[in-house]
C-alpha cells in the first residue's frame, strides 16, 4: 500500500514510531474495546467536513445572519444536542462497516478506511461535533479544527486520499494541491434504501477517472470525440483525480477475495458513463485493465440520462465532473459529489461559466 | 547570585499583574556565532525572534485598547553568558527594539532560583532538557517551538498551543498507562506538569478574552497526540473551565505530529510531560 501514500523523507521516523506506540498503548488500555485508528501510512484516509458529515443548515443561517460570535455561542449552548446526519453520513457508516469486516479477517492490519474530520470551524464548536460523533458511535478519532484558517494544508499533513466538503472553493483548492476531492450535494428528500452491508461507489469516467477526451468533447463535439477514441483505442487515457481512490478501493476488495469472500465483498464499484460501449467504451476498459484496476460494473449510457440508473444502484456516493449530471442524480435521490477537474467544470449544459459549484444548503 | 538589569528603553510593567515570561538568551540571539573578543556588532537573530515580535504585537494591541492595561507580557531575558557578553546582549536588544523589560545575568546553576524569586509565570527555552529541569523543580516551563523554516513563522500573531493528552485524561486513564510501561516517575511528571500548565492557561484565557474571535493577535490551540477524541473533548472542556476558550484543536490519535506542527507553527508549546518519554529527542 506504500505506493498510495508518498513518504516525507524529512519526517523523523523515531519520533513518529514513538507517537504511534503511545497511541497503540492508549487504545489498548481502554476498557471500551474501541478500535484503534489505523496507522495513517497504510490507511485509506477520507477527510470529511463538518457540514457534510452533519446537517448544519440552521446553524449556518445563524452564522450568515448574526456573525461568528453568535454562531459559536449558539453551538456552545447546544453542546449536548447531537446534530442531525448530513449528506456524507451514510457513506461514513458504510466505510465503518467495511472496516468491521476487514478487522475480522485481518485483525493486525492497518489497511483500513480512516475517516477524519477536517473543518475550519472554531474549536469550541468541536465539543458539539465530538458529542454528535459519540451519539452515532462513529469511528472518527482524528480531527482538525482550524478556527477559521483554511484546512487544505492539513489534508496533506494527514495523508488524505479523498476530501469531501460542501464548499466548492475548498474542493478546488484541494484538487490543485493534488488531493482527490469532491463537493457533496444533498439529495432531494426522496425515499432511498441504501445498503447497510455493502459500500457502493459510483464513478463517472471522464474528468473523474480519465482526464483527456472530455476536453475534446467540450471543444469539438461528440462526433470528433468518437473518432479520436477509435484512433487512440489502444492508448491509455490520462489519469483523472479519482483514479487513485478507485485503486485504493480495489486494493481493499482484493483483501476480501484473498479470503474467499468475493461473493459477499462489502465494496462494489460502478462506472456510470455517457460514453457508448460500441464507440468509446473499449478504450475505457482497456485503460482500466492497463492500470490493473477492476471495476465491478461498467454501464455505458450512450448519452442517456444517468438519474434513473443511479436510482436503481443506490450508491453511497456518485462522483461526476458535470453539474448537469449531479443535478440529475440529486433529483432522483442519489448522493452526488462534484469533482471540479479539467475543462468539464467550466461548462454547464454546454454554456461556459466560471464560478465553482457550491451547495448552499 | 544574579544580576538583574532593567532595560531603560522599555517601560517597566507591573510585575505583580503582568504575565512574566523568562526567555533564554540563546533562544533570542543565535549562540552559534563565533564570539570574537571585543566584538560590538549586534548579535544574530535566534530561533525565538519571531516569538519576541509576536509578543510585542499582543502588548501593543492590548495597550491600544486600554492604555492602563496591566495584563501584559513582561519579558525577562535569562542569560548564563560570560560578563564580557552582557553589554553586547543589552545593545542587541536595543538594536532590534525588543520588548525586554529586564535582563537577568546569572550562572547556569542559579537559573532556577532566579526564576523562582522573580515571580516568573513561564520559563521558555528551545532546549527540552532545560524545560524538563525547570518543570521538575516546580517552575512552569514550556518549549519555544523551533519550526523547520524559522523565517516563515508568523510575527503578526502569537500562537500558543497546549498539549492535551494529560489535561484531558482521567486519573483512571493515567493509571491504565502504567500497565503499558510508563514508570511511576513519568506518571508523576505528567501530574506536576498539569498543575504548572493550569496557571498559565488561566492567564492566556483572560488575555484571549480581551479580543474577539476574529482578528486576534493571540491565537490559542489544543493538540492531543496519542489519545482518543474523548480525551481531546475532555481537555477542551477542562480548558474552558479554566477560562481558556481555544481557537484551534487537533486530535492526532497516533498520526505523525511533525507535519501538523509544521503547519500550526506555534511559538509556545505547553508540553504535559511527553518529553519524559524515554529517548524523546525534541519536537523539531
Amino acid at each position: 500500500m506504500a505506493e498510495i501514500k508518498t513518504t516525507d523523507p524529512t519526517a523523523t521516523e523515531a519520533g513518529e514510531e514513538k507517537d504511534w506506540t503511545a497511541a497503540k498503548a492508549f487504545f489498548d488500555s481502554l476498557k471500551t474495546n474501541k478500535p484503534r485508528p489505523p496507522k495513517p501510512q497504510y490507511a485509506v484516509t477520507i477527510a470529511v467536513s463538518s457540514r457534510s458529515l452533519f446537517n448544519m443548515v440552521a446553524e449556518g443561517k445563524i452564522y450568515k445572519e448574526d456573525g461568528v460570535e453568535k454562531y459559536v455561542t449558539y453551538q456552545q449552548e447546544h453542546d449536548n444536542e447531537p446534530l442531525m446526519p448530513g449528506v456524507a453520513f451514510p457513506l461514513v457508516k458504510a466505510l465503518m462497516n467495511v472496516n468491521a469486516r476487514l478487522r475480522r479477517l485481518y485483525p493486525d492490519s492497518d489497511e483500513l478506511f480512516d475517516v477524519i474530520l477536517m473543518t475550519n470551524n472554531h474549536a469550541q464548536v468541536g465539543v458539539r461535533l465530538i458529542n454528535s460523533i459519540n451519539h452515532y458511535d462513529l469511528t472518527i478519532e482524528r480531527f482538525c479544527m482550524t478556527g477559521g484558517e483554511s484546512p487544505i494544508g492539513y489534508l496533506k499533513a494527514y495523508m488524505t486520499n479523498l476530501y469531501l466538503s460542501k464548499d466548492g472553493e475548498k474542493v478546488i483548492e484541494a484538487i490543485e494541491e493534488g488531493i482527490a476531492a469532491a463537493t457533496m450535494f444533498a439529495s432531494e428528500d426522496v425515499e432511498n434504501q441504501l445498503s447497510d452491508t455493502q459500500l457502493k461507489v459510483a464513478f463517472d469516467g471522464d474528468a473523474v477517472l480519465f482526464s483527456e477526451s472530455e476536453i475534446i468533447v467540450k471543444q469539438h463535439g461528440l462526433d470528433t470525440s468518437f473518432e479520436h477514441e477509435k484512433e487512440f483505442e489502444n492508448k491509455p487515457l490520462a489519469q483523472g483525480p479519482l483514479k487513485c481512490f478507485l485503486e485504493a478501493l480495489g486494493m481493499l476488495q482484493r483483501k476480501f477475495y484473498a479470503k474467499n469472500e468475493r461473493m459477499t465483498c462489502p465494496i462494489r464499484t460502478y462506472l456510470v458513463t455517457s460514453r457508448s460501449a460500441a464507440s468509446s467504451g473499449v478504450r475505457v476498459l482497456k485503460t482500466l485493465r492497463s492500470w490493473g484496476l477492476e471495476i465491478d460494473e461498467a454501464l455505458f449510457l450512450a448519452g442517456a440520462p444517468k438519474g434513473p440508473l443511479l436510482q436503481k444502484i443506490q450508491p453511497h456516493i456518485f462522483f461526476d465532473d458535470q453539474m448537469f449530471h449531479i443535478e440529475g442524480a440529486k433529483e432522483l435521490g442519489t448522493i452526488a459529489a462534484h469533482v471540479p477537474y479539467g475543462i468539464g467544470q467550466k461548462y454547464n449544459k454546454g454554456i461556459f461559466i466560471e464560478q465553482p459549484a457550491k451547495d448552499m444548503m | 547570585m544574579d544580576s538583574m538589569v532593567r532595560n531603560p528603553d522599555v517601560k517597566q510593567r507591573d510585575a505583580a499583574q503582568a504575565v512574566v515570561v523568562a526567555v533564554s538568551s540563546d533562544a533570542i540571539f543565535d549562540p552559534e556565532v563565533e564570539q570574537v573578543h571585543g566584538a560590538t556588532e549586534p548579535l544574530r537573530k535566534g530561533d525565538a525572534f519571531s516569538f519576541m515580535k509576536a509578543i510585542q504585537v499582543v502588548n501593543e494591541r492590548l495597550l491600544t485598547m486600554n492604555s492602563d492595561e496591566t495584563l501584559l507580557f513582561d519579558v525577562i531575558l535569562l542569560s548564563n553568558d560570560s560578563e564580557e557578553k552582557h553589554s553586547r546582549i543589552i545593545a542587541s536588544a536595543k538594536h532590534y527594539g525588543l520588548d525586554i523589560g529586564r535582563f537577568c545575568f546569572c550562572n547556569k546553576e542559579d537559573s532556577i532560583e532566579s526564576l523562582q524569586s522573580n515571580n516568573v509565570k513561564l520559563f521558555l527555552s528551545t532546549d527540552t532538557n532545560d524545560v524538563c529541569k525547570a518543570l521538575q523543580k516546580g517552575v512552569p516551563a514550556a518549549l519555544l517551538y523551533r519550526p523547520t523554516d524559522p523565517h516563515h513563522q508568523t510575527e503578526d500573531q502569537l500562537k500558543v498551543v497546549f498539549s492535551g493528552d494529560v489535561i484531558g485524561s482521567s486519573e483512571e486513564m493515567l493509571h491504565g498507562l502504567r500497565e503499558q510501561g510508563f514508570t511511576e516517575t513519568q506518571l508523576q511528571g505528567f501530574k506536576t506538569a498539569k498543575g504548572s500548565v493550569k496557571e498559565f492557561a488561566v492567564l492566556m484565557g483572560e488575555m484571549r478574552r480581551r479580543f474577539g474571535l476574529e482578528g486576534s493577535p493571540l491565537c490559542t490551540g489544543l493538540m492531543t497526540v496519542w489519545s482518543s477524541r474523548n480525551v481531546c473533548a475532555s481537555a477542551l472542556k477542562t480548558l474552558r473551565g479554566w477560562g481558556l476558550l481555544v481557537d484551534e484543536a487537533f486530535c492526532l490519535a497516533g498520526a505523525p505530529r511533525s507535519p501538523i506542527l509544521n503547519l500550526v507553527q506555534p511559538h509556545i508549546l505547553c508540553l504535559d510531560g511527553l518529553y519524559h518519554m524515554e529517548g524523546f529527542t525534541g519536537m523539531s
